[in-house]
């Protein structure tokens, strides 16, 4: 009588998943679901370019927003509003201009032309900063407390070029030429 | 199982992989020889890198000219940008192993596609890392939720990272190295997207368009940008085929356990019919 020599199925070569594995999996497609969805349950919109913060204004209400423009280089004043610093300016995209107070300090990139992305709302009535006039002067301001500033590709310097003047992409039409208004 | 039957580029795995031939590793001498994943071409490739990380430095830091606007921080394109080709690079490698997988069934794509996925998993979070780092001075933010790019990017990043968990979560080979690929796949799609974010989303994003094809560059921060994509490409391969060596030893070492599961158990039968036999 001989033996059964036909292998058996061969055991897997390797232990049960580890249970933390399982965890970092469910970990992941959590977090990946939740950036998903907190985006997509976000205003899709990131932000409103300055002309069409103005075109919607009554729609948008007193409710928080984000908005760019490029600032208008001659308007800027820098003061305190009691022991706050401030930073008043317009700026303008796409034929519009807004009139801004910013609460704290400018972003360290802050300069005339160079676009910035900022969050705020509303409010109804002129700014109040000493030494602003504003170029909007249409009895609203927009409220911010938070700036960034939305760099371009140009990486020049300006040893070898002084020519470039950064636009808000290509609605900044109002940039630097309505200061004496 | 032996080594051949892990599908096409067999040979070139077994010989250039882990130096030693297409045996089995069942000989003390070859364990020896396939002990390291190094050899001569890697020690030489890995020798490259190293100067053109020297060179690289004196170039972004000496070399180059600062930035009118972001004065030193520009520094930063030399890291993030190659970063970001070679998270590209290594995801579509990811990619066409995937694809080689389920078409093929070539173990050596497989492996091919898993070593690249790690290393695009690396490339990806000093992407992000370097960019939240040069964001800070520019943008005014390590971070920002609404823009597209930084986000899909995020998202590529998770979607790695859950190919790798579910690498290392086990089970059959081949259902796992399948739905690898098909994870691999799925996380591909997001290539095009963050790519062109910058394009289609224009004027609804925090972040610059591509400084490589749209950018006004200096010739001089060109050319080290160029360096720095090249030294990465480097280090990309001189890891990649490392990488890839440990996994070509890996599924040997596991075509040799199998094949001593079997003896073992042939001779254990051999055993109990003499014992019957002689009953």
């Amino acid at each position: 009588m001989t033996g059964e020599m036909t292998p058996r199925a061969p055991r897997p070569l390797r232990a049960r998943p580890a249970p933390w594995i399982g965890a970092v999996i469910a970990l992941a497609l959590a977090a990946a679901v939740v950036v998903l969805v907190l985006n997509l349950l976000a205003d899709s919109l990131y932000f409103y370019n300055a002309d069409e913060a103005v075109e919607q204004r009554e729609e948008i209400g007193s409710k928080r927003f984000t908005l760019q423009g490029a600032p208008i280089g001659c308007s800027i004043v820098e003061g305190f509003n009691g022991d706050e610093p401030v930073v008043a300016f317009s700026l303008s995209f796409g034929g519009a201009a807004i009139d801004v107070v910013h609460h704290g300090d400018p972003a360290e990139l802050f300069q005339p032309d160079v676009p910035v992305v900022l969050d705020g709302a509303w409010v109804a009535e002129a700014p109040l900063v000493e030494g602003f006039g504003g170029i909007a002067n249409d009895g609203w301001h927009f409220s911010s407390d938070r700036m960034r500033v939305k760099h371009d590709n140009d990486y020049i310097n300006d040893e070898e070029y002084d020519e470039r003047s950064t636009l808000a992409d290509d609605g900044a039409d109002l940039t630097g030429v309505v200061c004496e208004a | 199982m032996s080594a051949g039957t892990a599908g096409t580029g067999t040979g070139a795995a077994g010989t250039g992989a882990a130096g030693t031939g297409t045996g089995t590793m069942s000989t003390g001498d070859r364990r020896d020889e396939a002990a390291t994943t190094g050899s001569r071409g890697t020690r030489l490739l890995g020798l490259g890198v190293l100067v053109g990380v020297v060179a690289l430095i004196l170039l972004g830091f000496f070399a180059a000219p600062a930035d009118d606007e972001q004065r030193d921080a520009v520094r930063m394109i030399f890291v993030h940008v190659p970063s970001a080709f070679l998270t590209y690079t290594a995801l579509l490698t990811t990619a066409v192993g995937s694809v080689m997988w389920l078409w093929k069934r070539s173990r050596w794509w497989d492996i091919v596609a898993h070593s690249a996925a790690e290393m695009g998993v690396i490339f990806c979070g000093l992407t992000l890392f370097t960019g939240s780092v040069w964001g800070r001075p520019t943008w005014n933010t390590y971070w920002d939720w609404g823009d597209v790019r930084l986000v899909t990017t995020l998202i590529l990043l998770l979607m790695m990272v859950g190919y790798l968990a579910l690498r290392a979560a086990g089970g059959d080979e081949n259902a796992v190295a399948t739905r690898a690929a098909v994870v691999g796949l799925l996380a591909a799609v997001n290539l095009p997207i963050i790519n062109r974010s910058v394009e289609w989303w224009a004027n609804r994003t925090l972040h610059q368009k591509s400084s490589l094809t749209d950018g006004n560059l200096e010739d001089l921060t060109l050319f080290t940008l160029f360096v720095g994509i090249v030294v990465w490409a480097l280090f990309f391969v001189w890891a990649m085929v490392h990488r890839f060596r440990i996994g070509w030893l890996e599924h040997q070492l596991a075509s040799v356990e199998l094949e001593a599961a079997l003896v073992q158990r042939r001779a254990e039968a051999s055993a109990g019919s003499a014992e019957e036999a002689s009953l």
